[in-house]
């Protein structure tokens, strides 16, 4: 072979490979001239990563919770909930009364208030946004169902609105006080109506929306006339955050390496053993959030055998240690949960806590007593020559395939086979509920008002995938939703619960707990009533090294 | 050479129309839809899903909502998204540059890193030629997720060269991104362009040309390059579908914006015409590429043109 033929083979198959690096090379000349890191974020504007990409990003009209860790900051609410005591305390209005009836709603709104576009805020303003919201053009996915029963609003004065209900709807407060209800510019949802708004939203919040690409990036510049504030929204911040751009972490391996390469200066939804190393460095702080709403549950389905048994479902439940499972999966960073509530959240009852605690003896015992046994030496119980055999319905997501192995394998130590089905998206889910052919499925939802169950256990919900129909439990729920006396409704919540679990509905696995960190760029994180959204008023920005 | 032209127009036409049916039925014999998706943890009653189905067109006879696309797609409409209420050809318009510099990008790094693995692979001394051959293999094997990460790691953590995270279309922000996709394709090429070599080195005009006493560099690319290029330009083209199924992971990996990303949701939330018009697109970009690829190789090699 001639040398110049081996020269040049060697040359470009190295040079072809190396290519990669040697653009990388070309780069490095370029940083050089340049007085920040690539990696870096520019200075006074810090980068909060997203989880999520939701298609559509009006609070109005869509219903992803991801939309509200940018937006919770663009808007005011009606009425906020104080982050620890979740009480309902001012927000854009300033008081309220609610009749002795519950089916009138007075809002005396502040008179300070501008939108970011320099339009004034009033009652007018109110009305615009519950005209939109309630449009059926408008297509909303969450608020206008959040409204309840609300019929028709009447403009007492400039400053003075009253919402009418058809029929008393306790949770209505909680549902103002969402960002879904958030008040918008009357000028800009004229200006862009319905399917472009979202790219050019405009509120009072304490951050204005500068720009937004989508898929990409959203940008929010500190709104320097923010003095209406609830109360817990620092006025003595001493560096708030001047800009603060979002962008989409989606896959969950590549949230923390842009923590530990600075891409990113906040971070949610971080893996737990990513976030267990995470915050063995000093650079980063880990923050874990408890969500209100759901835990990861299974929900049993009550009407297929053998789980139609309420005595098989308690040994399920006694036989499973969930311990053991937040051990290994959650890294300790979940609490174990115990009812159909999460322990954040408000009419949660301690109670449940003292359910069918873990003892595989007890549980042995119980499947004896209800005549299982295994006849034909298979290592699986079995009842008149059917086996125990459960079906269950994993979701991809929520660490349910992870749980669900545990399960499966604590379950055949008890002669209990399970086999885990799994659905890739909540499509997926439903149509495997709608067939009927499971024992269990795995399911969650978030909210801060209990109110969330009845989309879940009344008789005629569209997701009761227990199948569970109740006469106590369709009572309760209903009445604990048409009383607003939060006596009344603390009595109902915990007839609820406490029922739920006596009639072993659900196998509750673990609270759910978003792993947020950040870098020392930034402190003061905190988290609203809902958990999920972040007070960047309260953000601190302490600058670069 | 017209006739040619005009065949695979006509070709490329009916891909299209096949695309947007296969997508069409695909897409209904998928569980639920967009609207039962969205709304089934909002509180709806199931008449208030059922009305707001049917005002969407949902409600009709598959064979009506099939020709309503049919003609929506003649008067050049891909109609209006069903979670966001915006026009699709709009929401795919945004994300499109950012998708085609990923590929083009993609698509030169896979072309030179492949040809010249290739020739490596075939024609180096024996050294190079395992190197080479190792390297096809373990680039064949690795899923491009496993080599992003990685990139992710040593460039953006370690050494902190590159952003693994960059706003825009900036050039720093392409490198990752396009490498790792054009890496990740190239083991493909690579294999096509060593065993062409191979086949072609002791084809008599290589002796000639050995003969005449050429130097060896000229006689790879001024004859065995140029005998082989049309299968080579084939394959190439024939890559646009990889880059479409590559970018989706590739964009999730650099958190960069994009088409991926977008049928990605769409197909989740079963936003049924933006499924359609990506799939559309894809197909569009598919036979663009594949016939220009055919175009270029037939008029490079008149012999083509008779098949």
């Amino acid at each position: 072979m001639p040398r110049i033929f081996l020269r040049t083979a060697v040359f470009l198959s190295c040079g072809a490979i190396l290519f990669f690096i040697c653009a990388s090379g070309i780069l490095l000349s370029s940083l050089l001239t340049r007085p920040t890191s690539a990696a870096r974020p520019a200075a006074a504007r810090i980068v909060y990563g997203l989880t999520l990409l939701p298609s559509g990003f009006d609070p109005h009209i869509n219903a992803s919770a991801e939309l509200g860790i940018p937006l919770r900051s663009v808007y005011d609410t009606l009425v906020y909930r104080d982050p620890v005591t979740k009480e309902f305390v001012p927000g854009l209005a300033e008081r309220w009364e609610i009749s002795p009836d519950s089916m009138v709603y007075t809002f005396y709104l502040r008179r300070d208030v501008r939108f970011h576009d320099g339009e004034p805020f009033n009652a007018l303003a109110v009305a615009a946004n519950l005209d939109r919201i309630t449009a059926p053009e408008t297509r909303s996915q969450k608020a206008v169902f959040m409204l309840g029963s609300f019929e028709r609003y009447v403009v007492l004065d400039e400053y003075t609105i009253q919402l009418v209900l058809k029929t008393p709807f306790a949770p209505l407060l909680d549902s103002l006080s969402q960002v879904y209800l958030g008040i918008a510019s009357p000028k800009a949802l004229r200006e862009y109506g319905t399917d472009l708004y979202q790219l050019h939203q405009v509120g009072t919040g304490p951050y204005r929306m500068v720009e937004f690409i989508p898929g990409d990036y959203i940008l929010l510049r500190r709104n320097p006339d923010y003095r209406w504030g609830p109360a817990f929204y620092r006025t003595d911040n001493p560096a708030p955050v001047e800009e603060i751009e979002f962008r989409f972490f989606t896959d969950p391996a590549t949230r923390a390496p842009a923590l530990e390469s600075g891409a990113a200066d906040i971070m949610g939804e971080l893996a737990p053993l990513d976030a267990l190393a995470l915050a063995r460095r000093d650079d980063i702080a880990l923050l874990p959030q408890p969500i209100p709403g759901m835990p990861l549950q299974f929900m049993f389905n009550t009407r297929n055998a053998p789980t139609d048994r309420l005595e098989v479902r308690r040994a399920i439940i006694t036989a499973t240690d969930r311990t053991a499972i937040i051990d290994s999966v959650f890294q300790q960073l979940s609490p174990v949960a115990y009812g159909p509530l999460t322990a954040v959240t408000p009419f949660y009852e301690p109670q449940v806590k003292q359910y069918y605690p873990h003892n595989r003896e007890v549980a042995r015992q119980t499947l004896i007593e209800l005549g299982y046994r295994d006849n034909d030496g298979d290592k699986v119980l079995d009842l008149n020559g059917a086996p125990l055999r459960l079906i269950v319905i994993v979701p991809t997501w929520g660490y349910a395939p992870q749980v669900a192995q545990h399960l499966q394998s604590q379950w055949r130590e008890q002669g209990i086979d399970a086999e885990l089905r799994q659905v890739p998206n909540l499509a997926g889910l439903l149509a495997a509920v709608q067939s009927g052919d499971y024992h269990l499925v795995a399911f969650n939802d978030f909210g801060a008002d209990p109110s969330l169950l009845n989309n879940f256990y009344l008789s005629d919900a569209r997701n009761n995938f227990m199948r569970v129909s109740n006469a106590n439990l369709d009572q309760w729920l209903r009445q604990a939703v048409q009383t607003s006396d939060p006596a009344a409704r603390q009595n109902f919540y915990r007839g609820v619960q406490g029922l739920i679990m006596d009639q072993a509905l659900i196998l509750p696995i673990r609270d759910y707990v978003n792993l947020n960190a950040h870098g020392k760029r930034v402190s003061g994180l905190t988290f609203d009533a809902y958990g999920w959204f972040p007070l960047l008023a309260n953000l601190t920005f302490n600058g670069d090294d | 050479m017209l006739r040619f032209i005009l065949r695979r127009v006509l070709s490329g036409l009916m891909t299209l129309w096949l695309a947007a049916t296969l997508a069409f039925v695909a897409l209904r014999l998928a569980p639920s839809d967009a609207i039962t998706l969205q709304l089934t943890l909002s509180g709806a009653t199931e008449s208030q899903i059922a009305a707001r189905r049917a005002a969407l067109g949902l409600e009709l006879l598959l064979g009506a909502q099939y020709l309503n696309m049919l003609s929506g797609l003649l008067r050049g409409d891909l109609g209006v998204s069903l979670v966001n209420g915006r026009a699709v050809a709009a929401l795919i318009g945004e994300q499109l540059t950012a998708t085609l510099s990923l590929a083009l990008g993609a698509l030169i790094v896979s072309t030179l890193a492949g040809v010249g693995l290739g020739i490596g692979a075939a024609l180096g001394n024996r050294l190079v030629r395992w190197l080479a051959q190792a390297l096809i293999a373990l680039l064949l094997a690795t899923p491009i997720y496993w080599l992003g990460t990685l990139a992710i790691y040593v460039f953006a953590v370690w050494l902190g060269l590159l952003p693994s995270v960059s706003r825009g279309n900036s050039l720093q922000a392409l490198i990752l991104p396009c490498g790792v996709l054009g890496i990740a394709l190239s083991g493909g090429i690579a294999q096509v362009t060593a065993a062409a070599l191979r086949e072609a080195k002791n084809a008599p005009y290589v002796q000639v040309a050995h003969a005449k006493g050429l130097p060896m560099r000229l006689i790879v690319w001024r004859h065995m390059l140029r005998a082989q290029g049309s299968a080579l330009i084939s394959l190439i083209g024939l890559q646009g579908g990889f880059l479409i199924g590559g970018a989706v992971i590739t964009e999730a990996l650099f958190t960069r914006r994009g088409i991926g990303q977008l049928l990605l949701n769409a197909v989740n939330g079963r936003d049924y015409p933006v499924v359609q018009g990506v799939v559309l697109l894809s197909a569009l970009a598919y036979s663009l590429l594949g016939a220009a690829a055919d175009i270029l190789a037939a008029w490079r090699d008149p012999r083509l043109r008779s098949r």
